[in-house]
C-alpha cells in the first residue's frame, strides 16, 4: 500500500502521456483521482501513524551504492504528504477552470502529476539517496511546469533560472548527503536520524552541514538564492500556487526539519540557519511592499515567510520547531488561497498589475472577501491561523538566547518584518479591491463557481484553525512536530488568548506600524513608483554569461581546426598515463626469454618498417602516403595470418580496402601537397612526442608479451563449444563472451556513421585535387562488366563467411565488409546515381535495423530466463557450408553485419554527396 | 590431413610450386627493373597468371588428392584472379594515360590527302 | 619433396614482395607505385596459398580468396582517382 501511494501520481502521469486525446476534464479527473486516492490511503494509514508507529516498506534498488527504495512514513512525512496531496487536489480542481482552451491540458496535468509524485517521494523517502532522486525530479518537473508557456520569453528564462539554481543546490545536497552517508555508514534515514551525536562530533560535520544547507536554501529560495522565485511567477498561476505555497519551496524547509535531529543543535547550525532565515525574512518583506505585480508581491511574501520558517528551525529549540511546523501548515493554506485568488483576478480582469487594478470588490465580492480573509491571515491578524504561528514565532524570538546584540536584533527585526508584512497585505487588499476603479483590459466579474471552491475550502480552514486551533489542528501539529523532533514534544498549548504579554504587544506594534506605513506610502504614492526587483537576476545572468565566455575561450584555445594540435594533446596525455607504470624502473623489461625470430618474422618486420618509413617520409605528398599505407596494412594482416589469426587478417585486409577508398574520396578536397610545418621547434617537438609514444607502446607490448600472465584464452578455448556453441573462438568472443562489448562497439560505429551524415549532409567543398576530371563521366565498359560480375560472387562469399563464421574464420563483421566493398566497387564503376536508383540507400535506416536486431537478440535471452545476450543453440548442417550455428548469436551477428555494412556505405555516400553538390553548382 | 601423396604427385606439386615461385620472382624483378611504366606493367601480369596459377594447381593437388574436400577454394580463387587482374591493369593504364601524356599511344598516322 | 622445396618457394615469394616494395618506394610516378601495391597484393595471395600448403592448413584460403576477389578495388580506386580526381561520381 505504501508503494501504491507513491506510484499513484506517476501512474496518472503515465496514463495521461499515453492518452493522446484526453481533454481538460479527463486529464483533471485522472490527476485529481490520483491525489484523492493518495489521500484515502493516507487516511487508512492514519490510525497507525497517529498511534506513534513508523511505517516502512522496502524494495532493493542499487544495493552496491546503498540506494534502497525505502518508503518510511512517520508523523512528519505523513503530515507533509497530506499537505502535498490535499493542496494538490485543490490545485487540480482550480487548474481545470484556469487553463485556457488553447493550453494543452494533457501535458499540463501530466507535468503536474509528475511533480506531485516527485514531491511525495521527497516526503516519504526513507533513504537519503532516494530522497535526492526525487529532489532532482522536482527540479526537473518544476522546470517543465514553470516553462509551460514555452513560447513566452520570460517563462523560458524563469524556468531555466529555477532549474539552474535549484538543480545546482541539488548537486550540493547530493555531496552533503554523500558526506553524511560516509559519516554514518548508511543512507538509511532511521540510522541517520539516530546518529545526531556522531554526525555533529565528526570532523566533516561542517562541510556536510554547509552542503546540505546550500541545497535546502536554494530550493527554499533563501537569501542569496531567493531571486529565482519571483521569476518563476511566469508559470501558470495554479503552478505558482502549488509550487510556492505547499510544495517546491517547502521542500527545502521540509529537509531542514527532516534532518533536524541529525544536524541541528550546534553553534554552526544556529548561526548559519538563523542568520540566513532572518535576512531572508526581512529582505523578502521589504521587497514585497514595493511590487507592482500581484503575483510578484505574493512571491516576495513567500520568500519572507520561508525565511521566517528557516529562522525558527535555526533557533533550534523544540518549541521553535513546533512553531516552524505550524507555520508551514498555515502558510500553505493562506498562500495557496491567495495565489489562487490572484489567479482569478488575473483570469477575470486580464492583468495582475496593481497600478491598473482597484475597486474590484464591487465586481467580485465573494472572491474579494475570500482574498481579504486570507490576507489577514498573512498579516497575522487574530482569529486567523497566521496569527497563532506568528505569535509563537515572536515568543521564540524573545526566548532566544545568544550574544547580546544578536539576541536583541532577532526580535527587533522580526517586528520590522511584521510591520512590512502588514503593509504589503494591506496594499494587496486595498489596491486590488478598494480605492478608485482601475482600468483592466477585461470587465471583471466573478469566476466560474467551481474555480472558487478550492479558495473557499482553504479560507474556511484558515478561519477554523484560527478560531478553534485545539479542535482542528492540534493533533496534526503534534504528529508533525513529533516526527521532526523524533522525541518527546515540548510543553505548549494553542490558544488565541495568552494574556497581555510581549508577543501580543509585538503583534500590536506590527499591525499598527504596518497600517501606518502603508498609509504613508499610499498617500505619497511611493509604493507605486518604486519597483524593487531583485539584483539577483543580474548577478545570475552575469555569472552565466561569464561561464559561457570562459567556455568559448577554452574552446577557441583548444579547438584550432588543426589536427596536429589535437593529436599533440591526445598523445601527450596518453604518454603521461602510459608512462606512469614505468616510473618503477626497477621492474625488469622481461621475465622470460623472448622467442627467436624466424626469417618470415624478420621479413615481415622489415616490410612494415619500410612501409611506415615511406609514409613518414612521403607524408606531405598525400597520395603517395595513402599508397604506402597499403604496405603497412598488408604487412599487418600477414602478421595476423602468420600468428594463426585468420579472422584478424581478414578484418585487417577488408578495413584497409575500405579505408583506402574513403581516404581517396577525402583527398579530392585537399591540396595534393600538404602545407609545410610552420616551425622547426614544433617539428622537433612533434617528432619527439611521436617517437616517445611509439617506443613506449613497443615497450609496453614487449613487457606484456615477455612475462607469464594468467590468460583467459585457455578458458575460452576450452569452453567455446560447450558454452557458446561455436568452434571459432574469435567469433564466439565477439558475439557471445564479449557480446555486450560488441553491442557497444557497433553502437559507436553507428554513431560515427550518423555523425558523418550530420557533418557532411549540407557540406559544399571545392575540389583541390590536381587530378581534375576531363570530359564527361567515364563509363569503362570493362570495369562495369567486372563489377557486375563480382557483385553476385561477393554476395555469395559474404553469405558464406557469415554463415560459417561461428565455427570457422568469418562472421558478421567480415561478411558485412565484403558486401560493402563489393557495393563500393559498383559505385566506382557505375557512379552513385546509377547505384542509388537500384538500391534502398537509406543507410541510416539500415543502421537502425542492425542495432535493433542486435539489441533484440540480446533481450530475447530474457525470454528464456537467461541474462542479457546469452546465446543458445540448435545446429544445422548444410551441404558445402558445413555446420551452421543457428543460435541467437546468429541474430546478433546479423545486427553486426547490417551496422558494419550500412555504416561503411553511409560514409561513402556522404563523401560522394559532397562532390555531387559540386557537380550541380 | 591424412595420407601422404604418392611420390610422383609429390614431385609434380613441388615442381609446380617452384615454377610458380620463380615466375612470381621474375615478374616482380621485371617490375623493379624495367625502364618505364608501360614496360613495368608486363612483370606483374606474369605473377597473376603463371605464378599464382601454378601455385593454385599445386594446392589443388596437395589438398585434393589426399581425401579432402573438392578444391572449391582454389577454383574460386583462380576465377576471381582471372576476372579482376586484367581489369586492374586496364584501369591502371587509363589512370597513367590521364596524368602522363608519354604513356599515350601515338596518334594514328595522318592519311595523305587526296589532292583534287 | 614438396616439403623440401617449400621454404625456397616462400623465399622466392618473399623476394618478390621486396622487389615490389622497392618499386613502390622508388616510384617515380604514381602509376608505378599503384602498380607496385597491386603486385604486392597479388604476390601476397600466392604467399598465403603456399603458406597453407606448408603448414598443411586450410585457414588461409579465406584471406587469399578475399584478396583475389576484392584486392583490386583499391587499385581501381587509385586508378580512377588519377583519371578523374574523384573515385565515385
Amino acid at each position: 500500500m505504501l508503494f501504491a501511494l507513491i506510484a499513484l501520481p506517476f501512474a496518472a502521469a503515465l496514463a495521461l502521456m499515453l492518452a493522446p486525446r484526453a481533454g481538460r476534464n479527463l486529464s483533471a479527473w485522472t490527476v485529481g483521482l490520483a491525489a484523492l486516492a493518495g489521500l484515502a490511503i493516507l487516511f487508512v494509514l492514519a490510525p497507525a501513524v497517529f498511534g506513534g508507529e513508523v511505517l516502512r516498506a522496502r524494495a532493493p534498488w542499487i544495493e552496491a551504492i546503498g540506494l534502497e527504495f525505502f518508503i518510511r512514513i512517520d508523523g512528519w512525512a505523513w503530515l507533509f504528504a497530506f499537505l502535498v496531496l490535499g493542496i494538490g487536489a485543490l490545485i487540480v480542481l482550480y487548474a481545470r477552470w484556469y487553463l485556457a482552451p488553447e493550453d494543452p491540458p494533457r501535458r499540463f496535468f501530466a507535468y503536474l502529476a509528475l511533480f506531485m509524485g516527485a514531491m511525495l517521494g521527497i516526503t516519504l523517502a526513507g533513504n537519503l539517496l532516494l530522497l535526492i532522486v526525487f529532489w532532482e525530479l522536482t527540479s526537473i518537473s518544476s522546470f517543465l511546469l514553470i516553462g509551460f508557456w514555452g513560447r513566452r520569453h520570460e517563462a523560458r528564462a524563469g524556468a531555466r533560472m529555477a532549474l539552474a539554481v535549484t538543480g545546482g543546490g541539488g548537486l550540493a545536497l547530493l555531496a552533503g548527503v554523500l558526506v553524511i552517508g560516509h559519516i554514518v555508514g548508511s543512507y538509511d534515514l532511521d540510522l541517520v536520524l539516530a546518529s545526531g551525536e556522531l554526525i555533529r562530533s565528526h570532523p566533516l560535520y561542517v562541510p556536510a552541514l554547509v552542503l546540505v544547507l546550500l541545497g535546502a536554501f536554494a530550493k527554499s529560495a533563501q537569501f542569496p538564492f531567493h531571486f529565482w522565485l519571483p521569476h518563476a511567477m511566469a508559470a501558470p498561476t495554479p503552478v505558482s500556487a502549488y509550487l510556492h505555497s505547499a510544495t517546491m519551496v517547502k521542500a527545502g524547509v521540509f529537509l531542514l526539519a527532516r534532518l533536524h535531529p541529525a544536524l541541528a543543535g550546534s553553534t554552526e547550525w544556529l548561526l548559519i540557519v538563523s542568520a540566513i532565515g532572518l535576512s531572508t525574512l526581512v529582505l523578502g518583506a521589504v521587497a514585497a511592499v514595493f511590487q507592482q505585480d500581484l503575483k510578484g508581491l505574493l512571491a516576495y511574501s513567500t520568500i519572507s515567510h520561508l525565511g521566517l520558517i528557516t529562522l525558527l528551525f535555526g533557533l533550534g529549540s523544540p518549541l521553535a520547531v513546533v512553531a516552524g511546523v505550524f507555520h508551514i501548515l498555515n502558510h500553505a493554506t493562506f498562500k495557496a488561497s491567495l495565489f489562487m485568488a490572484a489567479g482569478i483576478i488575473d483570469h477575470e480582469t486580464g492583468t495582475r498589475d496593481l497600478r491598473r487594478l482597484g475597486g474590484l470588490y464591487a465586481a467580485m465580492p465573494i472572491t474579494g472577501t475570500l482574498a481579504i480573509v486570507a490576507s489577514l491571515a498573512m498579516a497575522g491578524v487574530p482569529l486567523l491561523n497566521g496569527f497563532l504561528s506568528k505569535e509563537m514565532f515572536l515568543a521564540e524570538t524573545l526566548a532566544f538566547e545568544s550574544w547580546p546584540s544578536y539576541q536583541l536584533a532577532v526580535p527587533v527585526l522580526a517586528v520590522f518584518a511584521g510591520i512590512c508584512s502588514v503593509a504589503y497585505s494591506a496594499r494587496f487588499v486595498h489596491e486590488t479591491f478598494f480605492g478608485p476603479k482601475g482600468h483592466p483590459p477585461k470587465t471583471p466579474h466573478e469566476p466560474p463557481r467551481l474555480m472558487r471552491v478550492p479558495v473557499e475550502i482553504l479560507v474556511v480552514l484558515c478561519l477554523a484553525v484560527g478560531i478553534l486551533p485545539n479542535l482542528v489542528v492540534a493533533d496534526l501539529l503534534a504528529l508533525g512536530a513529533g516526527g521532526v523532533l523524533q522525541g518527546p514534544l515540548p510543553d505548549y498549548h494553542l490558544a488565541i488568548w495568552h494574556g497581555f504579554n510581549w508577543p501580543l504587544a509585538m503583534s500590536a506594534i506590527s499591525l499598527a506600524g504596518g497600517l501606518a506605513l502603508y498609509a504613508i506610502l499610499h498617500r505619497r504614492g511611493i509604493a507605486r513608483r518604486i519597483d524593487l526587483l531583485s539584483r539577483g537576476k543580474i548577478a545570475f545572468e552575469g555569472i552565466v554569461a561569464a561561464l559561457i565566455g570562459l567556455a568559448q575561450r577554452v574552446t577557441r584555445t583548444l579547438e584550432t581546426g588543426r589536427i596536429q594540435g589535437y593529436l599533440l594533446w591526445l598523445l601527450a596525455f596518453i604518454l603521461l598515463v602510459g608512462a606512469s607504470p614505468f616510473v618503477d624502473l626497477a621492474a625488469p623489461l622481461s621475465t622470460k626469454p623472448a622467442q627467436p625470430a624466424g626469417p618470415m618474422a624478420v621479413g615481415l618486420w622489415l616490410l612494415i618498417v619500410a612501409g611506415a618509413l615511406t609514409v613518414t617520409v612521403a607524408y606531405r605528398r598525400r597520395l603517395v602516403a595513402v599508397i604506402a599505407m597499403g604496405i603497412v596494412g598488408l604487412g599487418v594482416s600477414l602478421v595476423f595470418a602468420l600468428l594463426s589469426a585468420p579472422d584478424l587478417a581478414l578484418t585487417q585486409l577488408l578495413v584497409d580496402m575500405v579505408t583506402t577508398v574513403l581516404l581517396l574520396m577525402a583527398l579530392r578536397y585537399l591540396p595534393a601537397i600538404s602545407p609545410p610545418e610552420p616551425e622547426r621547434l614544433a617539428r622537433w617537438r612533434d617528432g619527439a612526442i611521436a617517437v616517445a609514444a611509439g617506443l613506449g607502446t613497443t615497450a609496453i607490448v614487449y613487457m606484456v608479451l615477455t612475462r607469464p600472465h594468467p590468460s583467459i584464452a585457455e578458458y575460452i578455448l576450452a569452453t567455446t563449444m560447450s558454452e557458446a556453441g561455436g568452434a571459432n573462438a574469435v567469433n564466439t568472443v565477439i558475439v557471445d563472451y564479449r557480446g555486450f562489448d560488441t553491442l557497444g562497439e557497433i553502437t559507436v560505429f553507428a554513431i560515427a556513421g550518423i555523425v558523418i551524415y550530420a557533418l557532411l549532409d549540407r557540406v559544399r567543398l571545392t575540389a583541390l585535387t590536381p587530378f581534375a576530371a576531363k570530359g564527361p563521366a567515364p563509363h569503362s565498359l570493362l570495369l562495369n562488366l567486372c563489377a557486375q560480375l563480382i557483385l553476385p560472387l561477393a554476395v555469395a562469399v559474404s553469405a558464406y563467411l557469415f554463415l560459417r563464421g561461428h565455427n570457422a574464420p568469418g562472421g558478421g563483421f567480415i561478411a558485412g565488409l565484403v558486401l560493402a566493398i563489393a557495393l563500393i566497387l559498383q559505385y566506382i564503376a557505375a557512379g552513385s546515381e546509377w547505384v542509388d536508383e537500384r538500391l534502398d540507400h537509406d543507410w541510416n535506416r539500415w543502421i537502425g535495423a542492425g542495432l535493433l536486431a542486435a539489441a533484440a537478440t540480446g533481450i530475447g535471452a530474457f525470454a528464456f530466463a537467461h541474462p542479457f545476450l546469452t546465446s543458445s543453440t540448435p545446429h544445422v548442417h548444410l551441404p558445402l557450408v558445413g555446420e551452421i550455428h543457428l543460435a541467437s548469436a546468429m541474430g546478433f551477428d546479423t545486427g553486426v553485419y547490417l551496422v558494419v555494412f550500412a555504416a561503411c556505405l553511409l560514409m561513402l555516400a556522404m563523401l560522394g554527396k559532397v562532390s555531387r553538390w559540386e557537380a550541380r553548382d | 590431413m591424412s595420407a601422404p601423396l604418392p611420390p610422383l604427385v609429390d614431385a609434380v606439386v613441388a615442381a609446380l610450386l617452384v615454377f610458380g615461385g620463380a615466375f612470381a620472382l621474375v615478374g616482380a624483378f621485371g617490375l623493379a627493373k624495367l625502364g618505364d611504366f608501360l614496360k613495368r606493367l608486363h612483370g606483374p601480369t606474369k605473377v597473376t597468371t603463371l605464378g599464382i596459377g601454378s601455385i593454385l594447381v599445386a594446392s589443388m593437388l596437395w589438398f585434393g588428392l589426399r581425401g579432402g574436400a573438392p578444391p572449391a577454394h582454389e577454383l574460386l580463387i583462380t576465377l576471381f584472379v582471372f576476372i579482376t587482374a586484367p581489369v586492374a591493369a586496364h584501369m591502371m593504364v587509363k589512370g597513367a594515360m590521364a596524368i602522363d601524356d608519354s604513356t599515350k599511344p601515338p596518334p594514328p598516322p595522318e592519311r595523305p590527302h587526296d589532292a583534287g | 619433396m614438396t616439403a623440401a622445396v617449400l621454404p625456397w618457394v616462400l623465399a622466392m615469394l618473399g623476394a618478390a614482395i621486396f622487389l615490389a616494395l622497392y618499386r613502390l618506394v622508388r616510384g617515380p610516378g604514381l602509376p608505378d607505385r599503384i602498380l607496385a601495391l597491386d603486385t604486392l597484393y597479388v604476390v601476397t595471395t600466392a604467399l598465403l596459398i603456399a603458406l597453407g600448403i606448408w603448414l598443411d592448413s586450410g585457414v588461409y584460403f579465406e584471406a587469399a580468396m578475399i584478396i583475389a576477389l576484392l584486392g583490386f578495388v583499391g587499385t581501381v580506386a587509385f586508378a580512377r582517382y588519377l583519371e578523374r580526381g574523384d573515385v565515385v561520381e
